[in-house]
């Protein structure tokens, strides 16, 4: 048997893995974090700039996605290819991706790579040198890629592209992040230049270098590829800000490929490490927290009326420490199609009608805990597929100094989390779980039904 | 056809610095007194350790008798066991934060746990529980049949899950490796009994394995083991006959019919071979310079050059018994027949032409190097060795990876390239709107048009 939680609480358990974090910061103003770990010969290196998809111009959505793909497409002194192929043939993984307030740069590489991935960074950093063709060509790959993930697949982007425009105000937060195609096809290479110069500056990026790395080498590796950067003026101050909500709100997305009525619920967040907001993720996570969540439990497993129900705060694009603004605590729900929409809101009204009623026992907020934590680990230690060693810990690293500043609160992260109280948990959700602070976005099934297309199917000529 | 795109590499770049060795993971390896093999490696990074109890049986045991028996079966084995409840089981779980989940490949049935080590004999215990003890409660039954019901019409929906189920039906024909999924009757003829008499069959200590990663001592856990697997006792499992797999002449176009869509799924390829072949080092590598990076000729062809696709790859499967190579790639409908020209047009070129040195030297860097990070994470870990033990691969084959890798020459290559991928006996599949795409199809061979359902619709 395990031993009793009794005899060391949560917080205690936080306090037996420390993760070290060593900082510097360059003249240009880029921060440089290093957290060494020498078991394996691999080193997972990551460039984060402070800009996702909230921040692209107006009348051009989808475009800072767009840029991350020029970043590909080659810099002064490694053109087309030349980055993803020195990557490679140096026995390395690369990526990217576009989040709300971040877009990142990531290599995993063994060790003796770490010189040759901080020369690719700094010269991409240093020297973006695409042209016409180059953003042509991305265009289309960008385009195909929502095709894949949104056109032809049932249930493409739900919820994360039909709920924002529902539930929020500021064009900011309520746009296509994925990009309208008419916006995708009026970018111009002006326009990625200007993108490039206000947002890929030193000061406001951040470099990672995590797993086999000695501080002091890291240190100078960085100063010798990236010292020389221009600082770049501040980016320009946004406003991201979303007014209260004072009713519910609703909207409707036709589902054109998928066979089941489904649902998102989203509700508005407190502002992040608020106590609230501490509070309102613990109900989150007794709420969504996998099979023996509330919602799970019953709308799955126990009505059952649904078949999948799963969600949490910046779901499903992130979770609870990666993102720096408005944000929202989401739902999906996929149910059987002999239940109407309003009989599963219903008994998801219930669920969170006796979180609202009551304080959650002691006991279930104590397993909460135990599972949070435990994820926790598990996230830092790999968290982006098995072939990128600590990307959750280099993520979490960046996202604390991008943020707040300081990435040593990783190693606190916890805390704020481990010390709520049922009262405070019963509070938070008393005052966020009401009808008046969500919204809803349902995605019917269009009126043409699978069985009718496949009897379209059968006069088709040949 | 293309032309081949080779940007200079600046002078400037920086030279690798001197490799650090790799530490291969040192396994240990037990058998329970019920004879059950287990291999672990110790790793401790974080307080937390993985379980993987694994049956030789999957999906292929049952495909050509009871079709999602296998599934569900391994599906239901968390939801009751003699002792325990379902929600018991899911709140017991989270008390010592863990996850656990149970499922079926072509080849094995899985359950895979990851929870924290100070809890390791209670994780323990519950899986022994759900494998050795499950109850298949009525209610969770039909709650789950009827979820997986609802499953099989949706995936029906699903352009990529469509073509994916063609390509196994075309390549294996008549083997059970062909079926991917039940259809909506079979699923409907499922019974309690038939998974009672799966359990009792395929879960025995003679069919299975236990694989154990992470933060704990080996002696403690194969106590702890010892203890949760006392006295289970099942038969051998009998292997299954072997089907004859179709022999392919030619090309052949399969087109599942998706009215409306926007994007073609193509998916192309022949019958390759397994990892026990002498040929699937060689194979890796050609398949690496093929497509199978991203740094690939065929990526940097259809994607980077072209724009036709965000996903293209190709891909080496090996299943026990037989394996497959495939290419993939969705694309805009108006260039399915111009991405088939090059893919095409890389395949005869990697069968015809010795590759580059530099493609030879970059190639077998990528692998040998992406196989340490493979191993740098608990997951990364677990997986290979589920890959080891699974199927049978040479208890060295992962200190012996790296060196037989960087070892291989252009002509290596080129053998393996003529050997295993059969440009003119390939099978290409296609999920698409048959009115935009099928004209393009029937410049690769004769097209037979299914519909979602697997009815065809009309054939030349």
């Amino acid at each position: 048997m395990g031993r009793s939680l009794d005899f060391v609480t949560e917080e205690e358990r936080v306090h037996q893995l420390q993760f070290p974090v060593e900082t510097q910061t360059l003249a240009n103003g880029l921060r440089v974090v290093i957290s060494p770990d020498r078991t394996a010969p691999v080193v997972t290196v990551g460039v984060y700039y402070n800009i996702g998809f909230r921040l692209e111009p107006r009348g051009r959505s989808g475009f800072a996605h767009l840029f991350e793909h020029m970043m590909f497409q080659g810099s002064e002194h490694a053109g087309k290819m030349v980055h993803i192929r020195l990557v490679n043939s140096s026995g390395g993984v690369l990526n990217g991706s576009t989040r709300y307030d971040v877009t990142n740069y990531f290599e995993s590489v063994p060790s003796n790579a770490l010189d040759r991935m901080l020369w690719l960074e700094a010269d991409r950093m240093r020297s973006l040198r695409v042209d016409e063709e180059n953003l042509r060509n991305q265009r289309d790959v960008v385009k195909e890629e929502v095709r894949l993930n949104v056109f032809n697949q049932p249930y493409g982007g739900f919820p994360w592209l039909d709920l924002p425009p529902i539930a929020n105000r500021n064009w900011a937060n309520a746009h296509n992040f994925y990009g309208d195609f008419q916006d995708l096809d009026a970018a111009t290479l002006a326009d990625v230049q200007a993108f490039f110069h206000t947002y890929y500056t030193p000061r406001n990026a951040v470099l990672l270098l995590v797993g086999d790395v000695e501080p002091a080498n890291g240190f100078a590796l960085a100063e010798k590829h990236f010292g020389g950067i221009p600082a770049g003026a501040p980016p320009p101050p946004a406003d991201v800000s979303e007014p209260p909500q004072t009713e519910e709100r609703r909207g409707t997305v036709p589902e054109l490929l998928g066979t089941l009525p489904a649902m998102a619920i989203g509700y508005h967040a407190p502002p992040r490490r608020t106590p609230e907001w501490y509070a309102l993720a613990l109900a989150d996570r007794a709420l969504h927290g996998g099979r023996a969540g509330r919602i799970y439990r019953a709308l799955v497993l126990e009505r059952p009326m649904a078949l999948e129900a799963e969600g949490g705060i910046h779901y499903p694009m992130g979770g609870l420490l990666d993102y720096n603004g408005p944000m929202q605590m989401v739902t999906r729900i996929l149910h059987k199609p002999e239940y109407t929409s309003e009989q599963v809101i219903a008994a998801f009204d219930d669920v969170i009608g006796q979180l609202r009623a009551r304080p959650l026992p002691a006991s279930e907020l104590e397993q909460v805990k135990v599972k949070l934590r435990s994820d926790f680990y598990s996230t830092l230690e790999g968290g982006a597929g098995s072939s990128v060693p600590r990307f959750g810990l280099m993520h979490y690293l960046a996202c604390f100094t991008l943020f707040d500043g300081d990435p040593n609160l990783l190693n606190t992260a916890l805390h704020g989390f481990l010390r709520v109280t049922p009262e405070e948990l019963h509070a938070a959700a008393e005052r966020i779980l009401r009808p008046e602070n969500r919204s809803i976005v349902l995605r019917l099934p269009a009126a043409k039904t699978a069985s009718q297309r496949a009897s379209q199917g059968d006069g088709h000529g040949n | 056809m293309a032309t081949e795109t080779v940007a200079p590499i600046s002078p400037l770049t920086p030279p690798l610095d001197p490799e650090r060795p790799v530490v291969w993971p040192e396994r240990t390896h037990a058998r329970l007194a019920c004879g059950i093999p287990v291999r672990m490696v110790e790793r401790h990074t974080i307080p937390k350790f993985s379980l993987q109890f694994i049956v030789r049986s999957g999906t292929a045991a049952a495909a050509l008798t009871d079709p999602g028996v296998a599934g569900l079966t391994s599906a239901l084995l968390r939801t009751g066991t003699a002792a325990r409840e379902e929600r018991a089981i899911d709140e017991q779980l989270r008390r010592i934060g863990a996850d656990l989940g149970a499922g079926s490949g072509t080849d094995a049935s899985w359950v895979a746990a990851a929870g924290l080590s100070e809890f390791s004999a209670e994780l323990i215990g519950l899986v022994a529980d759900l494998v050795r003890n499950p109850a298949f409660p009525a209610g969770p039954f039909e709650r789950e049949r009827r979820n997986a019901l609802e499953a099989v019409r949706l995936e029906r929906t699903s352009p990529a899950f469509l073509a994916s189920e063609r390509f196994r039906a075309v390549l294996f024909g008549d083997h059970p490796y062909a079926i991917v999924a039940p259809t909506e009757a079979q699923v409907e003829a499922i019974t309690r009994d038939l998974l009672l008499a799966f359990h009792l069959t395929h879960y025995s200590p003679a069919n299975a394995l236990l694989l154990a990663v992470g933060d704990f001592s080996p002696p403690r856990l194969v106590e702890q083991l010892e203890r949760a697997f006392e006295g289970w006792s099942g038969g051998e499992v009998e292997q299954a006959e072997e089907v004859p797999l179709p022999s392919h002449f030619g090309r052949h176009v399969a087109l599942v019919h998706t009215p409306g869509s926007v994007q073609t799924n193509i998916l192309a390829g022949n019958l390759a071979i397994t990892r026990n072949h002498p040929d699937w080092l060689r194979l890796t590598l050609a398949n690496a310079i093929y497509g199978g990076a991203f740094h690939s000729r065929l990526v940097a062809n259809i994607r980077e050059q072209k724009g036709y696709t965000y996903n293209p790859r190709s891909g080496l499967s090996a299943l026990r018994r037989h394996g497959y190579f495939s290419v993939h790639a969705g694309v805009r409908n108006d260039v399915v027949a111009a991405t088939l020209a090059e893919i095409f047009y890389e395949l005869d070129r990697i069968r015809a032409l010795p590759v580059r040195d530099d493609e030879l030297s970059d190639a077998r860097a990528y692998l040998s190097g992406v196989f340490s990070l493979g191993i740098a994470t608990l997951d990364g870990l677990a997986g290979q060795l589920a890959t080891l033990y699974l199927y049978d691969l040479p208890e060295d084959y992962l200190e012996t990876y790296r060196e037989r890798i960087r070892a291989f020459t252009a002509d290596d290559v080129l053998a393996a390239a003529r050997s295993h991928f059969d440009s003119a006996n390939t099978q290409i599949v296609l999920a698409g709107d048959a009115d935009k795409i099928e004209a393009q199809a029937r410049l690769f061979g004769d097209v037979q048009v299914f519909d979602a359902h697997g009815k065809l619709l009309s054939a030349e």
